[in-house]
């Protein structure tokens, strides 16, 4: 159970999907014109990911290691269909908004990453929790992203207003350059609070044993 | 050899099901796919040409089959009881492909009803102005054949669009033939 937890929790931060393994970063960057329509795109990963993962994972056991790949492909190339249809049908506008890029998940180096690495060699429960995690990691970075761009480019969030009357939107932030921007900022920001943890935390293990190497604080000061 | 045997079947059965599951699928949905598609791509452009209609002009379409063997969806417009207008689809060539057009028409008077324009691929700013009212507006009630100003007509091309106008255009002109060819049978279906 703990691995299981620890599975699913891992793709929501340590390894958050485009942000940390900057995986699948053509969609990140073409659909988060609005919160609503990378809130829709990475619901269709997580459907694909976690049913890939699950279904590659039930038959490891028969696939032969040289043709895995095409059996990969196969399966994630289907299950991207059936979810092109499913939108079609059911979710027309949202369909109408993401457009060629649905078809593209089959080639989101997410889907065959977590195939490789992860689902062929995993029992169905940890590949579930993979797929389940990495999904909504992905899920919520892409709204995230998207809602940025759509308060900042349009001043509304999932569609509603949210900024005062007479603020004038940026628009390059819901054109192409603007996921640029915004992820850079965004991965500059991680960055930052990244390598600051870590020379918080040098600073404390240097405090807590400052008598270790004779107190001469070279190592801390060549770390700073 | 066992292995080669091995990686045929497996992926003979896995492609197999895979397509099984597949059609299954496109077969189930196909209905609801078509009438989204109908909904949300021709509805607007359509309800926006019959704004007075009391029926369903989407949920009444009929499939009629043309002389060179081709199928064309029909859209009404009925009026206390009446059938005033029918809408087709058809298509011209654009600036950036195909410029799909909804032309309806008054089938009293023979004259235009309005049009929609429904997809296109159009240089954004320049070509896509055809769906601008300032365009559309000039549709509504004229007569057939319908032409623009430098062929003789009455209708005003967009300054800088001459292909997306002509576009347009075209569809409008194939529009009214399948009209012309229908129009005997259409009246017979909606009495």
């Amino acid at each position: 159970m703990d691995r299981f937890l620890q599975e699913l929790t891992k793709g929501l931060w340590k390894e958050l999907p485009p942000f940390r393994l900057l995986l699948g970063l053509c969609p990140v960057l073409a659909v988060t014109k609005s919160a609503s329509s990378g809130l829709g795109m990475g619901l269709a990963v997580l459907f694909v990911l976690t049913l890939s993962n699950a279904i590659i994972s039930l038959v490891r056991g028969i696939i032969p290691s040289k043709v895995r790949i095409a059996c990969f492909i196969t399966i994630s190339a289907t299950l991207v269909v059936a979810v092109e249809l499913l939108m079609q049908a059911y979710a027309y506008p949202l369909y109408l908004q993401l457009g060629i890029f649905v078809p593209l998940i089959v080639v989101n180096c997410i889907i065959l990453g977590r195939a490789e690495a992860f689902a062929a060699k995993n029992p169905v429960h940890l590949a579930i929790a993979d797929g389940l995690g990495m999904g909504l990691g992905f899920t919520m970075s892409l709204t995230f992203l998207g809602s940025i761009r759509e308060i900042l480019g349009a001043g509304t969030w999932f569609g509603h207003p949210v900024l005062w009357e007479g603020f004038q939107p940026f628009s390059v932030m819901v054109e192409a350059p603007g996921a640029f921007l915004c992820l850079g900022l965004i991965l500059a920001a991680m960055n930052y609070g990244t390598h600051r943890q870590i020379s918080r935390r040098n600073r404390e293990a240097a405090a807590e044993a400052p008598s270790g190497c004779g107190g001469c604080q070279a190592c801390s000061a060549n770390r700073g | 050899m066992k292995s080669i045997l091995q990686m045929i079947l497996v992926l003979s059965l896995l492609c197999g099901s895979a397509g099984f599951c597949l059609s299954y699928l496109k077969i189930t949905t196909a209905s609801r796919i078509e009438s989204q598609a109908l909904t949300f791509v021709q509805g607007p452009a359509i309800l926006d040409v019959f704004k007075d209609a009391e029926n369903s002009p989407i949920d009444d379409r009929r499939a009629f089959t043309l002389a060179d063997g081709s199928s064309v969806n029909v859209f009404p417009c009925i009026r206390d009881g009446v059938l005033t207008g029918v809408a087709v689809e058809r298509f011209g060539s654009g600036y950036g492909g195909d410029l799909g057009v909804v032309v309806g028409f008054n089938i009293r008077e023979d004259t235009l009803a309005g049009i929609g324009i429904t997809t296109m691929k159009e240089t954004a700013g320049v070509g896509t102005r055809v769906k601008e009212p300032v365009f559309l507006r000039q549709f509504p009630g004229k007569s057939l054949p319908v032409k623009l100003r430098n062929q003789g007509g009455d209708i005003d091309a967009i300054s800088g669009a001459t292909v997306s106008s002509n576009g347009v255009m075209g569809a409008v002109e194939r529009a009214a033939a399948v009209y012309e060819e229908l129009k005997p049978l259409l009246l017979e279906t909606w009495k």
